[in-house]
Parts: C-alpha cells; structure tokens; sequence
C-alpha cells in the first residue's frame, strides 16, 4: 500500500484512523487507516467476513470501535451517534418503510430536520424527478418493482443533502441487465452531486467498473488501496492477485534478479518477469507468477512457447472463448487461457495438443507462500 | 396435481377420515350443547321434544351472569392492557439488548405457562391477605397480568424477530433520534403483532377460571367463576344458551383474528417452503 | 452506537411483575411451612408437619390419581392431535386450512368451564351418548360415564387437544419439505417416509407438545371437579377444598408445593429423555 495515496485526517471527507474492531474473540477490523477524499467514489471489495460492512457500519454508527477513531468532514465521530451524523444510506433491501408512500419515505429525513412544509415538498418532488420517479407519490413501496424501490432508496438518501453517502450491495437485489444500468446511474447522479461515497461490495467486477479508488479487504485489513487498474495491473499482494479478476498461479524457480527485472525458471523454461516485489530473494527462491488468462497465447505444439499440454475444456462465452490447458509440466495443474473471437472453438478443439506462451512482462510475481 | 398411485389414494383416504374422525370429536361438545341450549324442557334430554328460544333470554337476564360479564370485561381490559405495555416494552429489551437479570426475569414472567394456575390464585390470594389489600378488582388484575404475560411476551417477541433492524437503521441514518424511530418505525411496523398479542391475552383473560376462581369474591367474580357456580347448582339449559353465545362469540373473534392478522403466523405454524 | 436508550424505563415494569409473581410464590412457600390453627385464618408459627402429611395414604393416593390421569391424558392427546396437526400443516386450500384452523382453535379460547359443562351434557346418564346408544337399543340402562377416570380423561383430552395441536404443527410446520421429497425420491413409500423422516424430525414438537399437554392437565380445575365429581380427585380439588371448606391454606399451600416439585420432576425427566433429540432440531 502506498502512504502517500492516503489521505491525511485534515483534507478527508471521511477518515478511519487505526480503527479496531472485534465481536467476543472475533477481530473484525485490525487497526485500519483510510482517509476518503470530497466527492471520491470508493469501494470496500472483499469476501464475506472480510470486515468492509464492519467499517461502513462504524462510519454509519450502528456500532462502536473498540479503537482507533472516525472522523468526517474533520469532526471526530466516535461519540456522535447515527442520526446527528449527517450520513445517507442505501440498504441492501433498500429498507423502505413499507407503512409509509414513496413520498412519505422521501420526506421522512426532512421531517426530522424541521424542514418547512413547502421546501420539503419542493425537495421531495426534486429528488423524485432525479432519479425518474415522478408520478409514484402515493404509491406504497410493495407495489413498486425492484429497481424502482431502489430509486426510492436513493432519493430518500439523496434528498437530507448527506456529507456522504454509504451504500451497502443496494445492487445485490437486481437481476443483471437492471444492475448494470443502475450501476451508471448512480454513479452520473454521485458525479453531478459531488457526493462522497463510500461503497461496499463483494462483486469485484462491480468495484473495478465504478469506484475511483478501491479498498480490498481481508480478514480485517486493507490489503491494497488504489484506483481500479491499479489494482488490476499490479496486485499488491498474492491475495489480491486472485481475489480481484481471474487469475493463473504458476510456481517457478528464480534463476537471478537485476534491478527491475528477475528471470524465473518455469519448468524448462525460462521468462522475463518484473521483480520489484522479489527483491532480497535468493537464487532458485521459489516464486508464484500469477498470469492473466488474457495475457497467455494459444500456439501450435511446435512454436517457441513455455507450456505445453491439451486442451480439456472449451467455455464459449460469446465475445470471447475460455480453454482450459492441463499442463504436462510441474508448473501448475490446470491453466485458464482467455481467446478473444470465436475462432479457438474450431482451431483448438477438445485432447488437441497445444503450446503456451506467456506475455511475462505484465505478470505479478511474489516470493511463494 | 402431483400424481399418486392407488396406494397412495387409498392411505389419503385413511388419513381423511381419521381427521375426520377427531375434527367430529372436536365438534361434538359444541355441537350437542346447541342442540340442548334449544330444548324447551328444563330437564335435560336427546332428542329434544320441543323447541325453544326460551333459556337465552333466562341466561341474558340471569343476574350473576350479567355482572360477571361486566366483571369480566374490566378485569380483561385493564390486564391485557397493562399486560400488552409490560409486556411489550420488556420484549424489546430482550430482543435488542443485554443487561444483568435478563434471563432471570424473562425466565421469571414465562413459568406461569407450566405452574398450574390454582398455585398462582393461591399465591396472589395469600398475599393479598398478607400486605392487606382487600378482596377488590386490583389483585384479579394482578393475578391476571401475570397469567397472560408469557402469551403478550411470545407474541410481540415473535413479530420483533421477524422485523427488519434495517429500517430502525434506516431511519436513524435520516435524522431520526431513538424516540422518533420507535415512534414512527419500530410502533407501526410492530402494530399486528401487538394487536394480535392484546387480543390473544384479552381472551385468555375473559376466560380464566381455575384462579379466578381463588382470588375472585363475591362482587369481582368473572363470568366463567359465575357460569362455575351456576352449573353446581343449577341444571336447566340456561347455561347451555349462554355457551351457544360464548361458542359463537369466540369462534367470530377468532375468526376475525385470523382473518385480518394470520392465525397461523401468530402461532408459528406457517409452512416454510 | 450502542447506547442502550430504554432499557431502564422499559425492564422496570417488567422487573416489579416478577417481584409481584415471585412475592405470591414465596407467600405458598412460607404458608407450607406454617401450622394449621382450625377455627383461624391466620397461621401458626414454623413446622414441617404439613409435608410429613403428605404421606398420608389418603393424599399419597390423590397424587398417584392425579399423576396417572395427567399422564393418559398427555398420551391420548398425543396420539389424537398428529394427525390432526400433520392435516392442518398439510392442507393447502386456504379455505379448508382457515377452517380448521378455526375448529382447533377456538376451543383452547372457550375456557374449561364452557367445555366440561358440554361434556356433562354428552356423558351424563341423560346425556348425548346414553341417549343416543339407549334409542339404537344397543344398551338397555345408561353407561355410567360420569364420575369416572374414562369422564376426566376424554373431557381432558378435550381441553389439551388444541395447544397439542399447535404445538406439533409448529414443530411440523418447520420441517422443511424437500426432506420428505428427497426421501420420495430415493424410492421411500408414503408410510416409510413418515416414519424415518418426517416423524424423527417432529420429535421436538412431540415433546414441547407432551410436556405442556401434561402440566395443563395437572393445572385443571373444573373437569376433575364437576366431571369426576369427588370421586376422582385431583391435587387442584384438594387444595380447593382445603383451601375454601376447612380454610386449611397451610396444608393447600403444602400440596401446592409439593406439585409444583412434581411438575417439575416429571418436565425435567421428560426433558432429560429427550435430550438426544436436540441434535436433529432442524431450524
């Protein structure tokens, strides 16, 4: 994790400083730092347990640190509970008041905020036309579809003018095609407010498509923070290698290092890889190259490659093909090659024998676990 | 239809009529106490040889009945009342929150459900004597709350259970202090469960006899403790008639209470799917 | 933040019912323990004589009656309420299941005195059944019905059914139904489904069940009372009359305590018994 992409207490709309958290013996946050910039978009990515609901849940206020403190817009937190902290929050079932109108909904942070009866109404049929919804007043949430209760969701947080906005999955309740649709507006309309936002998601290709920044997370920590192809392109470290984005591990030996550059031995093979992450390694170390399917070639068995073996999977997925290799070698088990086109269905069929190669130069290498 | 083999149709049709079977002895005391409640004789007989409205009017004018039915209906609306406020506010606290005693209290206000109700009488009747409260409505009402408590308990607890904490969440996170969330969230989302809850201890109240019946005098005697008294003295068919009007009375609420809060759901015997 | 904003205004009401309700039951507890002055309404001062009493065959004999009766009565109910029970869960016209929802219900609501007075009406020598069998020529003087054990068990299985009932549906209710489906679908019967899966998985349902049905039964008053009619005794007839004839409330606040110990043996063998069935409780 770089420091520097940290932003200090004072310039944060939202700061995490060493905040702790444990449930009886279970350490749910170990001592995590982010600071969250005015109007950034970030994204908590983790598996379940990971501790990101945790920290969305401590900068709503539903619960308490146990240490560390919270600051936002530079006012400490800790002590100050949810319904003076000036937050909007989309729920994972959007948590409509089913007793109430999708206008009561709306207006309800209003009425708590003694905002006069003509702004209020003014403010509600504003933030109804902002995300569409005109003409839906009187109607009671049940007898909306999902998406748009998830419109109701958003207005009613929208509408208090929050400090920040924290959205817990609100997408994990849409079907697909709804999703994605959602997914861009909500970030037009966050874009236009200026809002800062806070994100939690376990869809990793939910948080690449929309955060500026991500945090991913995992038992408790923040393992890498930065902007999506960041993440992508140079994993901080093993588990965000294979937790964000499909990814191939291959275990090699390293033959020497210089500067920036390391040369691995896979197999009887040998390829150029980055080595900023093996430095103080020793030779014949044993690393892990971790390889995108995209970044692998397909070549006829007798090409210059890396690998060889036979194809004994084909996964068409429409735009492009997925094969499945398994490798003759020691270097790996099963290798997952990505072919853009449809072409490799006929070129490689099933028990064809094919060669790899590998496109080493943009791969991640750590020491191995 | 699913399809089924004869077999299978011929063990349906064994079921059936064993439901059958006890569903009519269910019934049966129901049923033979109208027919008797329209007998003109005041001796009891089967078949009835005559047939008339007569003993409803008798159990309708019949003094005891008359006031242990008033009797009755304030000691019902003061204890379900008073049960449905302790109650329900001491189910919120052991839904949401950890204190010490919590457990021994709960466990405390729940063993009116297995000890038999003729200790409870006993016990309030004793102590009544003891801190000199006279034989008045207040220790009926008492003895009453505690009875139908664990009902108002398991009901309200029931419903907050099964009520989403992210709309508490939801509404805090809009502005709203905890008196205003309970106010206008957590009250009105909870609302069957407490309507549900009061009725369910309001009936049970109305026709508590085997206490009542220890901690009750002459003055406060509910109706069941006036109907008790009547059937040791008296055989006419008047107190048929009057069962014929609880019968159906009851039968209606319960019907009702079904109709509009799901009988089945207070009750905990939905299917799951 | 976890304040805990109610707490104390909402556990106080609560806390002073359960000082009320446990003050009651130490008032049973300390009259035990205190003599009997005959002619007096107040009690002596502190013996144990009241519970070496309890030996008496006499009393010994009503504890037996009342424990047999309970038990017949827990047992009959069961086996009559799981059809009725599996039925109700069973059903699925609406119609039909609100209905019988309705007929097993509304009885537990109608009080005991309402039910066991329809009950002399159907056992009594004029009653429903002797008139009924003596009009077919089947009999040809009344069956005595009335003033037996046979009376105060059927009335008592009458009174029980309806918590039985729902307390088997609740435990049948969550039984999920793809387990008897997968069992259907590895090639089980009807009658062998039922009996390795579905029933294995109401035990805990049969238990709660039995376990209320009995001390509901050891709390009735009026159908030993009027049905058994002083020859069938049972330990809430004994503390009454204890109690309300000879103004003896030492002695009845004995017998209470002693039934109370009773209930609480019989509920915690029966807890103890079905201790290996919390392993398969399916929620």
């Amino acid at each position: 994790m770089k420091p520097s992409a940290n932003l200090e207490g004072e310039q944060a709309a939202v700061h995490f400083d060493v905040v702790s958290k444990r449930f009886d013996d279970v350490v749910a946050l170990n001592d995590v730092t982010l600071g969250i910039g005015r109007s950034e978009f970030v994204t908590l990515l983790g598996p379940s347990g990971c501790g990101k609901t945790t920290l969305l849940k401590l900068a709503a206020g539903f619960l308490g640190p146990d240490g560390g403190s919270i600051s936002i817009e530079g006012k400490r937190v800790n002590d100050i509970p949810t319904y003076q902290r000036g937050i909007g929050m989309m729920f994972q079932n959007y948590a409509l008041f089913p007793h109430m109108s999708v206008a009561e909904n709306v207006a309800y942070g209003l009425k708590t905020r003694r905002v006069p009866r003509a702004e209020r109404d003014k403010r509600v049929a504003d933030a109804l036309a902002l995300v569409k919804l005109m003409g839906m007043e009187n109607r009671k949430p049940r007898q909306l579809s999902g998406g748009q209760q998830q419109r109701v969701a958003l207005a009613r947080a929208l509408v208090i003018n929050p400090t920040v906005l924290l959205l817990d999955e609100p997408f994990s309740a849409l079907d697909k095609s709804l999703r994605s649709s959602m997914q861009v507006e909500l970030r037009e309309i966050q874009r236009k407010l200026g809002l800062t936002t806070i994100f939690v998601t376990h869809d990793q290709g939910e948080a690449l498509s929309m955060s500026d920044r991500m945090a991913v997370m995992s038992e408790g920590r923040i393992r890498q923070l930065g902007s999506p192809v960041d993440v992508y392109r140079s994993p901080a470290d093993p588990f965000v290698a294979s937790f964000v984005g499909d990814n191939n591990r291959l275990r090699g030996q390293l033959v020497s290092i210089q500067a920036e550059q390391a040369i691995v031995a896979l197999g009887d093979a040998l390829v150029q890889v980055p080595g900023e992450r093996l430095s103080g390694l020793e030779k014949s170390a044993a690393v892990d190259l971790f390889v995108r399917p995209e970044q692998f070639r397909i070549v006829a068995p007798g090409e210059p490659c890396v690998i060889k073996g036979s194809v004994v999977a084909q996964i068409y997925q429409g735009g492009h093909v997925d094969l499945q290799i398994e490798c003759s070698g020691s270097v790996g088990d099963r290798l997952l090659v990505r072919s853009p086109g449809e072409q490799a269905v006929l070129r490689w069929p099933m028990g064809a024998p094919v060669g790899v190669a590998i496109q080493a130069d943009r791969c991640s290498v750590f020491p191995a676990a | 239809m699913t399809p089924r083999s004869t077999y299978q149709k011929v063990l349906g049709w064994i079921g059936l009529l064993t439901v059958f079977v006890i569903v009519a002895f269910l019934i049966l005391p129901a049923a033979v106490v109208t027919i008797a409640a329209f007998n003109d004789k005041p001796i009891l007989s089967f078949p009835p040889q005559t047939w008339s409205w007569r003993w409803f009017g008798r159990a309708l004018a019949y003094e005891d009945f008359r006031q242990g039915f008033f009797n009755g209906l304030i000691v019902t609306t003061w204890s379900s009342t008073i049960a449905l406020c302790v109650g329900g506010m001491f189910a919120f606290v052991i839904d949401r929150y950890e204190f010490p005693l919590k457990s021994a209290i709960e466990g405390i206000l729940i063993s009116p459900l297995v000890i038999p109700h003729f200790t409870v009488g006993l016990g309030f009747l004793i102590l009544a004597a003891q801190v000199g409260l006279s034989r008045g409505f207040a220790i009926v009402v008492i003895c009453h709350v505690i009875l139908v408590l664990p009902f108002v308990l398991r009901s309200v607890y029931v419903s907050l259970r099964n009520l989403d904490q992210s709309y508490e969440h939801a509404a805090s996170s809009l502005g709203a202090g905890p008196l205003r969330v309970l106010a206008t969230v957590t009250l009105p989302l909870l609302l069957p469960g407490l309507v549900s809850g009061w009725l369910f201890a309001a009936i049970l109240s109305f026709n508590e006899f085997t206490a009542s019946l220890f901690v009750t005098s002459q003055r406060t005697q509910t109706l069941p403790v006036a109907m008790y008294n009547y059937v040791r003295e008296f055989a006419d068919p008047s107190m048929a008639a009057l069962s014929v009007m609880y019968i159906v009375g009851t039968a209606a609420l319960i019907a009702f209470a079904n109709a509009f809060l799901g009988l089945g759901k207070v009750l905990n015997i939905e299917q799951s799917h | 933040m976890n304040q805990q904003p109610f707490v104390r205004i909402f556990t106080a009401p609560a806390t002073l019912c359960a000082v009320g309700f446990l003050a009651a039951m130490a008032a049973v507890l300390q009259y035990s323990l205190r003599a009997y002055v005959p002619g007096s309404l107040d009690p002596g001062g502190l013996t144990l004589a009241n519970f070496a009493d309890l030996l008496k065959p006499l009393y010994a004999r009503v504890f037996l009656d009342t424990v047999v009766v309970c038990a017949m009565t827990a047992v009959v109910t069961l086996i009559v309420g799981y059809p009725l029970a599996y039925a109700l869960v069973r059903v699925e016209q609406p119609i039909l299941r609100s209905i019988l929802l309705v007929i097993v219900v509304t009885p537990l609501f109608l009080g005991e005195v309402v039910r066991t007075y329809a009950w002399i009406i159907v056992l009594g020598n004029n009653g429903f059944i002797n008139s009924l069998l003596m009009s077919l020529g089947l009999i040809g003087k009344p069956l005595q019905l009335m003033f037996t054990s046979f009376g105060v068990v059927v009335a008592l299985v009458h009174v029980t059914l309806p918590v039985m009932v729902i307390m088997l549906a609740a435990g049948l209710s969550h039984i999920d139904r793809d387990y008897p489906r997968a069992a259907e679908s590895l090639g089980a019967g009807p009658i062998r489904v039922f009996l390795t899966v579905t029933l294995p998985l109401s035990l805990p349902g049969v238990v709660a069940g039995t376990t209320t049905a009995f001390a509901w039964t050891f709390s009735a008053f009026a159908t030993p009372q009027l049905i058994g009619g002083g020859r069938v005794n049972m330990i809430s007839n004994l503390v009454y009359q204890l109690g309300f004839s000879s103004f003896n409330f030492p002695f009845a606040a004995t017998l209470c305590v002693a039934g109370l110990a009773l209930t609480a043996l019989v509920l915690g063998l029966l807890r103890l018994a079905s201790r290996p069935l919390r392993k398969i409780e399916v929620h």
